[in-house]
């Protein structure tokens, strides 16, 4: 089978996280889309390393690997705190850096 | 042909599952669908013949990460009111997904200019992905291995109860 099959889901796959990162506001959302958009770059290296005949892709998607495990520790911490300050899922309601809002 | 098959139903389920994932109100069946979605990535990494990257996969990114979220979707037990109102999600959706269809027909066809074969070896051994790893590709694997750490101090840091540390001395000046 070609890899354009692969291709053409990694494609599909990075536009369905975009579309979640553009349209939804629930920040498990938000973040969980992040994640699917690199997973779905790490899926394109996988191929191309299959493509190619070098194991180099495959090391790099590995290494991408780590870094969604980094950004889930960071990222989740965050949610946490940010849920624990406001009560809220909703990211239009985080507005404590904004110039003159009051913050409790 | 079995591995077209198999291609085909690993796809529409890792499809069907970022969709549900993106739709759905309730935060667990979204993380529901993105585990679908990660155990569909694990079996197209063994589809490619990576068997490492996909036990690697199966391991880190279902074992540990979406295990990790589900724990924290549950712990921080968000009831319907803390939800966001997401009154016309389905409208913002359908037109985003209209701003970014073009995109996504530009990034298949610039890939679509690469080889459209796959080269002869058949598998791509751990052994080589490990050798690798510790030789051309060992500068990148230690900046990770900071990078994990700096994110395991940042994330106890940001995740640590602020409130509930500064109101400990108030209470030993009263007794």
């Amino acid at each position: 089978m070609s890899p354009n099959a692969f291709y053409l889901l990694a494609s599909l796959l990075f536009s369905i996280g975009l579309v979640g990162l553009v349209s939804r506001k629930n920040l498990f959302v938000l973040y969980m889309s992040i994640e699917l958009m690199l997973s779905s770059v790490s899926l394109i290296l996988a191929t191309l390393s299959k493509v190619l005949g070098d194991a180099g892709g495959s090391v790099m998607s590995l290494l991408i690997i780590g870094v969604i495990a980094a950004e889930a520790a960071v990222f989740l911490a965050m949610i946490v705190n940010l849920y624990r300050a406001k009560k809220t899922l909703d990211s239009d309601r985080f507005t404590m850096l904004k110039e003159g809002e009051k913050n409790d | 042909m079995l591995e077209l098959s198999i291609f085909t139903i690993l796809a529409l389920f890792m499809l069907g599952g970022s969709i549900a994932m993106i739709s759905n109100r309730q935060t667990v069946f979204s993380a529901f669908g993105f585990l679908v979605t990660m155990i569909g990535l694990a079996g197209m990494f063994a589809l490619l013949n990576a068997q490492f990257l996909a036990i690697a996969q199966i391991l880190v990114s279902v074992g540990a990460v979406v295990v990790l979220s589900m724990l924290t979707i549950l712990t921080v037990n968000a009831k319907e009111e803390n939800l966001p109102k997401e009154p016309d999600k389905y409208k913002w959706m359908l037109f985003s997904s209209v701003i970014v269809l073009p995109f996504t027909v530009l990034l298949y066809k610039t890939l679509s200019t690469l080889p459209d074969h796959f080269s002869d070896i058949d598998t791509i051994s751990s052994k080589v992905v490990g050798k690798l790893l510790f030789s051309e590709w060992v500068l990148p694997f230690e900046i990770l291995s900071i990078l994990l750490l700096s994110a395991m101090v940042g994330a106890i840091v940001i995740g640590r109860d602020s409130k509930k540390r500064k109101q400990k001395p108030e209470r030993r000046r009263r007794i």
